[in-house]
């Protein structure tokens, strides 16, 4: 370039004007490539490197566990409809590898196209599971998810505020009602909150008739809604702080609480949980490829790694839910407080699956109302 | 028009475009059955028809008392800390004050709010504190209450008070106030009739960085607030995520921001009546000689 020519250019293109096109520019090519997907992990010789990401419920997997197989980027949701929402509105690269949904969801997800089959060959471990945890009613065959555990709802009081014995879902209102008025908290999730009336009054709780949903709007907002203190997925955690009196919880949550109890150098026979009666919630968690991931030689052989007994042992231990493994509940034997993870048979028999139908909406309508009357 | 490339593109890319989406996708309704589609096929108010039930009204009225609230507890507690910064500290403490002030909000947002849950617990620091001098009996029983949300939002909001009230404050000459002092006013009516309404810019500014992120704010309620901390950015997120509606969320979205504009243009109202009454009341009188 002559001179002359740079001193042309210099005389029309201000400095002002040169820093605009280069932000504009340099703007524009970050817009684009962020766009675009991530880049895949595995290298010409087709060994994968032990990474992938996992989007999954909260203190789901031992850390220590998940640091000994490899490297995951873990992304946590509150409820599966925040789980979904998200993956389709990611439109297929939301980069995510593997997803852990609750299984009625899994039908919704595989309708919306965002899920993969599943190559059960990749999972030799598969054969590990018990027969009743496969070959489920949301997923015959198993073409899109594995179990990855499966568990239940109930209740964890404070004996020192809640002196009466809680023994069903009547209890737990009249309870929330009375002694442990503005002390109880309840799951953050529309089908379990609307749950505590259905299964209190004897009405299945996939209920998709008007009478029921109304009657349960009406109970909610009206009688309970004041009670509460907080919609609060993971109560657990609180039991050490002493927040709430009253919790509906998922028995590995209360599990994880009373052992932190125990940890603080609390006394944790202080709090009571109980399977809830006379119905409660069945939910299976699985573990689900999702469309779009781009580290599927990893993610098969993580599957693969916790579906593994010993693994899924240690696995145990830390999050409380039955991983539904041959085997597992004879090794073990000497985990503390045991009885919140392997049920009887009784309890079992009480547990009911949830269903995604119309009545879906509704649910979510109930659950709106009732957080905004709780606030009033 | 090339040199204010920048700025417009910003605008237009980064702001407009997104809320026009917002704003398109609320005329829109929900496919039945699907996770979060919009059908556009039938545009109507629909979704505004059904976000206007009493849920909505009674959440937005919540909102709007905590933000207000909120925006006025920060403005009593900053305007003292920024005129001592301002005025009475020399110039060379100013820095590292300013740097003590702003230290502790390079810790994330959603750690300095959780760190709340962990002071304000019944058996946590302040309760522990307060059963050991023998002030109380038991636990204090302040988490989860609309009163823990107060402190986190006034917590979280006040540096974006502080800054532009000190900035105001810094910019004055201080040979106004020692004027003033001179021709015999005191301190207070220094402060009132000198250093505030020569503030005002900044007294303004703080309002409305303050206000309008508060009102949209869901997080400090959903940590702190429990049940009683409803806010109505957190019944957006619940259409948008828990009942994958955006149609409806992108409804409640917009009257959001209505009630934003409508509580800020309220008040500028109100403003600008009260300088108009003061004005007439102090305006200067010839005395006849």
């Amino acid at each position: 370039m002559s001179r002359a020519t740079a001193e042309r250019i210099a005389g029309q293109l201000s400095r002002r004007d040169f820093l605009a096109a280069a932000g504009g520019s340099a703007a524009l090519a970050a817009f684009l490539a962020a766009c675009g997907r991530g880049d895949s992990n595995t290298n010409s010789s087709g060994d994968f490197a032990k990474k992938f990401n996992l989007f999954t419920w909260a203190e789901y997997d031992d850390p220590d566990l998940l640091a000994s197989w490899g490297e995951m980027n873990i992304t946590i949701f509150n409820s599966n409809e925040e789980a979904i929402q998200k993956l389709v509105s990611a439109g297929g690269v939301s980069g995510f590898d593997i997803v852990v949904p609750t299984g009625p969801y899994i039908p919704q997800m595989v309708r919306e196209g965002l899920l993969d089959e599943l190559d059960l060959g990749r999972i030799p471990n598969f054969k590990n599971l018990d027969a009743p945890y496969i070959d489920q009613v949301f997923d015959p065959g198993n073409k899109y998810s594995v179990c990855k555990n499966w568990g239940t709802t109930g209740w964890i009081y404070d004996t020192t505020v809640v002196t009466t014995d809680i023994q069903t879902w009547s209890d737990f209102i009249k309870a929330a009602q009375t002694e442990a008025s503005g002390q109880t908290s309840v799951l953050d999730t529309p089908p379990n909150l609307c749950g505590i009336y259905f299964w209190a009054n004897g009405i299945d709780w996939t209920t998709e008739k008007k009478q029921d949903l109304d009657a349960c709007e009406k109970f909610l907002v009206d009688e309970f809604a004041q009670h509460v203190k907080a919609f609060d997925s993971y109560p657990g955690i609180n039991l050490t702080q002493g927040n709430y009196a009253l919790s509906q919880v998922w028995n590995g949550d209360a599990r994880q609480g009373l052992i932190s109890v125990e940890d603080a150098g609390d006394d944790p026979t202080r709090y009571k949980w109980a399977v809830g009666a006379p119905e409660t919630e069945l939910w299976m968690d699985n573990w689900c490829i999702a469309k779009g991931a781009s580290n599927l030689d990893a993610a098969y052989d993580f599957i693969n790694f916790i579906l593994d007994l010993d693994n899924s042992l240690t696995d145990i231990h830390f999050h409380g839910f039955n991983t539904g493994l041959k085997g597992i509940e004879e090794k073990a034997s000497d985990m503390p407080y045991k009885e919140m993870v392997f049920f009887t048979n009784d309890e079992v028999d009480r547990m009911r699956a949830q269903t995604i139908n119309s009545a879906q909406d509704r649910l979510v309508d109930i659950y709106n109302k009732t957080k905004a009357k709780a606030g009033a | 028009m090339l040199h204010a490339f920048p700025s417009w593109f910003w605008y237009i890319v980064l702001f407009l475009v997104p809320v026009a989406f917002v704003v398109v996708a609320s005329f829109g309704s929900k496919v039945p059955g699907s996770a979060g589609r919009v059908d556009f096929s039938h545009p109507s108010l629909g979704r505004y028809r059904e976000a206007l039930d009493q849920t909505l009204l009674t959440v937005l009225i919540q909102t709007m008392r905590t933000s207000i609230i909120g925006t006025v507890l920060c403005l009593l507690i900053s305007l003292p800390v920024a005129y001592y910064l301002a005025t009475k500290v020399s110039e060379s403490r100013r820095g590292l004050l300013l740097a003590v002030l702003i230290i502790p909000f390079f810790t994330n947002f959603l750690i300095r709010t959780m760190a709340w849950r962990i002071v304000l617990a019944p058996h946590g620091l302040i309760s522990n504190l307060l059963i050991d001098w023998g002030l109380r009996d038991s636990g204090i029983m302040l988490l989860d209450t609309r009163f823990a949300l107060q402190i986190g939002v006034v917590y979280n909001y006040l540096p974006l008070m502080i800054f532009p009230l000190f900035v105001a404050l810094d910019r004055l000459d201080p040979a106004l106030r020692e004027a003033s002092k001179d021709l015999g006013a005191n301190r207070w009516r220094t402060f009132v009739q000198v250093t505030i309404p020569l503030a005002m810019p900044g007294v303004v500014a703080g309002l409305v960085l303050v206000f309008v992120p508060l009102s949209g704010d869901y997080i400090t309620a959903a940590i702190l607030g429990g049940a009683k901390g409803n806010m109505a950015g957190a019944l957006v997120a619940a259409q948008f995520l828990q009942a994958q509606n955006p149609a409806l969320g992108a409804a409640v979205a917009v009257l959001l921001i209505a009630a934003i504009l409508a509580v800020l243009g309220a008040f500028a109202i109100i403003g600008k009546l009260t300088i108009v009454a003061i004005r007439r009341n102090r305006s200067v009188a010839t005395v006849p000689v």
